[in-house]
């Protein structure tokens, strides 16, 4: 049952629907009664990617492909990975990610799409020893889009992978790290943002395996849901028998500022080895009329201070994101997002 | 010295479950298996209405229907449903029988358990001892009740379920089923069909019961299921708290124990609930035996500012899977659940609560506490979900777990569904073992290791121990630490 399967065999039964735990709520079954023919290739210009300034070295996937960056042991590399969807048919791609090691890589991934496409993305991520990976995500996709990015992470002892995923949402979005974590102080960071509104639909999922003894997880997710619309967050830390001193942390915190809005969230902890420290915190709720009051009493018109709290509820997790010029773009689009 | 010769006998005492004696009383048996004649043969068996039988006939057709479901983090081999006895009775005499009258063997099991049959015998203790009115179920049928006297007098009705039926059909007929409806899950909609026994509680508006009501279940016949169903209405402004315990023989094979409880509560009423669950675990080496403890509990808390409150200590039960939980209904209403799942040996649970808001202005509230120790495994699962209605829901979840021993496993799976922008949930969990520091500490004070980590385990499940009921309170400490017996060094 996957999307990727669907797509293949033309399929829709294939597709994952509520009935699947990992899927209950991201029913893509229940949705697509007719899978949209494959999309065609796209020849034009796609036009200006968020971080294309920030970068030399870019990789431009339209309406599907594939893409392999590798970096090679010792060197650091700087690379934009665009994912773009242009039209209304569907369409999968592959991507290879392989740091040598040592090697050091900061990789600056978006998803773009203007229709009601179906987009499913495979992304394969290997770090040897050393290596250092940090991969930041805007999904910035159009409301009518349907899209999948699946990420496989396998980490060497002693690697350091940091992700930050940005999302919007569309009709239905889910970004899905699994990450196998083999401990020897390797360290993984996975935070994630989401800000939705309309009807849209945002779906952050993460597995981390721990399986050897001393590994970090540090996970922070955040989310301001507006509207009609659903945020998801589902996150299972799993730690294999012998995987001793592993430290992992989770924190999922949602705002809704309608009435009519959802948060569904699912934090797990798996745990088979008793020498281990791992929490998880959760919180879903309005947001701070204190704090709101305050802020208006000082002079602050009411959609300001909206914007402002907001800004700084999700400017917790923007702030860990290592490489500032990415977390200024970050900054200004979703400052951008929340005004407009 | 006494404390020296209490150790001793704790100890020994602690060798083996020391409720898994079993009992040699002549019983009635349905004949083996499951099919609709059996069906009919209980229901024939407990001179039940027609009505009565059609709603088992109903549930059976719709079981047949139904999977059995997978999707809890415990293994086990498929259960045979035609290689059990649903029906075991102890031989009675005909007719309405007095303490007297019961078999002189089944008081005798009941001493054994300590469990106060006779109400004198409740009286005789200390002056001012709390006092508790007990149903006793025993394998498929309620052997006794006491204090129904005392109780009537103030217009509480506690009776056995087949006497309920009998005695006031108009309540089991409004209020059976309608919080745990016939097909709700698979191993309700069987309890549905081949329920025996169970107790029946109403508390009249305005009552506050007078005294503790409980029930003692026990399993004794070889290869049979239990299959009780208990139901307790608060009406108005009233309060009951109602205790349950249970305990089974050790044997190899596993028994199937799939009960439902409903609880109904109307506005301002309030029921307490505590269970302590101590069913046989199976062999701890080995794996083999035990009990199946597959429960449907539910609260319906209708009315407005109504409370629930569930309580429970597992122990026991080879694997458990259940669910305590509270439906929200009624404005400012509100839900307690407070757990200590210990899992030791092999054994298997599965178990945490749903609190699902539907009205305004409803509060929720859940402890849980997990210990798992040897090759066991310990799931919390659980839901919070608030519907666009209830505005102003409001969620508190903690839940910690502890491991043991480097073989045992604790997971935590909370699902929280938020479906309005006036509610708010908060939802916290930590998993760890005990702490070498405090340990070290405590042992360093001239506490044996076994002591100092009875003492933070203690302390570790406090915070659930004071919501049980005086005398359950010193009961479930002392089986804590039975059952963490043996998981240290």
């Amino acid at each position: 049952m996957s999307l990727a399967t669907a797509l293949r065999t033309r399929d829709v039964t294939e597709l994952p629907g509520k009935r699947d735990e990992a899927w209950r709520w991201t029913d893509l079954r229940g949705l697509i009664r007719v899978l949209p023919a494959p999309s065609e290739r796209f020849e034009g210009d796609v036009g200006q990617g968020p971080f294309d300034r920030l970068a030399d070295d870019h990789h431009v996937l339209v309406n599907g492909g594939e893409a392999r960056i590798d970096v090679a042991a010792g060197k650091k590399a700087l690379a934009v990975l665009r994912l773009v969807s242009r039209g209304a048919g569907a369409h999968a791609s592959r991507v290879t990610v392989n740091l040598a090691a040592g090697a050091r890589l900061r990789l600056l991934e978006s998803y773009e799409s203007d229709g009601a496409s179906l987009a499913q993305t495979t992304l394969v991520i290997m770090l040897a020893e050393g290596a250092v990976l940090e991969r930041i995500v805007l999904a910035q996709d159009h409301e009518d889009a349907v899209s999948v990015s699946q990420a496989d992470v396998l980490l060497a002892p002693t690697a350091d992978f940091g992700q930050t995923v940005v999302a919007s949402g569309s009709r239905r979005q889910r970004i899905e790290t699994v990450v196998a974590h083999p401990g020897g102080r390797a360290s993984v960071r996975l935070d994630g943002v989401y800000l939705l509104d309309g009807k849209r639909h945002s779906d952050h999922t993460t597995v981390v395996t721990h399986t050897g003894v001393d590994g970090v997880t540090n996970q922070l997710v955040k989310g301001v849901v507006r509207d009609q619309a659903r945020g998801v967050f589902q996150g299972r830390i799993v730690v294999n028998e012998g995987a001793d001193r592993t430290d992992a942390r989770m924190g999922h915190h949602a705002q809704l500022l309608s009435d009519r809005a959802e948060v569904d969230a699912k934090p797990e902890l798996e745990i088979y080895a008793d020498d281990v420290s791992c929490a998880h915190g959760n919180t879903v709720g309005a947001m701070d009329e204190d704090a709101l009051f305050y802020a208006r009493q000082r002079g602050i018109p009411e959609a300001e201070a909206r914007a402002m709290l907001t800004e700084a509820f999700i400017g917790q997790v923007i702030d860990r994101i290592w490489f500032e010029a990415a977390r200024r773009v970050l900054r200004t689009w979703a400052g951008k997002r929340l005004r407009g | 010295m006494a404390a020296v010769k209490q150790t001793v006998e704790h100890v020994a005492s602690l060798e083996k479950y020391k409720h898994g004696f079993v009992s040699d009383i002549e019983q009635d048996f349905a004949p083996k298996g499951l099919n609709a004649d059996i069906v009919r043969f209980i229901s024939a068996k407990k001179d039940e209405p027609q009505w009565m039988l059609d709603w088992r006939l109903d549930a059976f057709e719709r079981w047949l229907a139904m999977d059995e479901p997978d999707w809890a983090k415990v293994n086990f081999p498929r259960i045979d449903y035609q290689d059990s006895y649903y029906y075991a009775a102890p031989k009675e005499k005909v007719g309405p029988k007095s303490l007297d009258e019961v078999d002189p063997d089944i008081l005798e099991v009941y001493k054994k358990l300590g469990i106060p049959l006779r109400e004198q015998e409740v009286l005789a203790g200390v002056e001012g001892a709390p006092r508790y009115a007990v149903d006793a179920v025993f394998d498929s049928v309620s052997v006794v009740t006491t204090f129904k006297k005392e109780l009537a007098q103030v217009g509480v009705i506690f009776c056995s379920m087949s006497e309920a039926i009998r005695e006031h059909p108009e309540l089991v007929k409004q209020y059976l089923g309608s919080v745990v409806p016939v097909s709700d899950n698979y191993f309700a909609c069987l309890n549905a069909a081949v329920f025996s026994d169970g107790s029946f509680v109403y508390v009249p508006p305005g009552v506050r019961c007078p005294m503790e009501l409980s029930t003692y279940f026990r399993i004794n016949a070889e290869n049979s299921g239990q299959f009780e169903r208990t139901l307790i209405i608060a009406d108005k402004g009233s309060y009951v708290s109602y205790l349950e315990g249970c305990t089974a023989p050790m044997r190899d094979e596993n028994q199937l124990h799939a009960a439902v409880v409903e609880l109904v509560t109307m506005d301002d009423a309030e029921i307490k609930y505590s269970t302590v669950q101590n069913w046989y675990p199976g062999d701890p080496e080995t794996g083999k035996g035990g009990i199946y403890n597959f429960v449907t509990k539910r609260a319906d808390c209708r009315g407005d500012r109504s409370k629930v409150s569930w309580t429970q200590v597992e122990t026991g039960s080879s694997i458990t899977w259940k669910y305590p939980s509270c439906i929200l209904r009624g404005e400012g209403s509100s839900g307690e659940f407070y757990s200590i799942a210990i899992t030791n040996g092999r054994q298997q649970a599965d178990t945490g609560t749903k609190m699902i808001h539907l009205g305004a202005n409803t509060r929720s509230r859940i402890i849980s506490k997990g210990i798992s120790a040897g090759k066991s495994s310990n799931t919390y699962r659980g839901l919070v979900s608030a519907h666009p209605k209830a505005k102003g829901a409001r969620n508190f979840t903690q839940c910690d777990s502890l491991l043991i021993g480097k073989h045992c496993a604790a997971h935590t799976v909370p699902y929280i569904e938020a479906r309005n922008g006036q509610s708010k949930f908060e939802h916290e969990a930590t998993t760890t073992r005990l702490s070498e520091d405090q340990l070290f500490y405590a042992m360093q004070r001239g506490l044996s290791q076994e002591e100092a980590v009875q003492l933070l385990v203690n302390g570790f499940v406090k915070d659930v121990l004071q919501e049980l009921p005086m005398e359950f309170a010193v009961e479930a400490q002392k089986l804590v630490a039975i059952s963490l017996e043996g998981s240290v060094g």
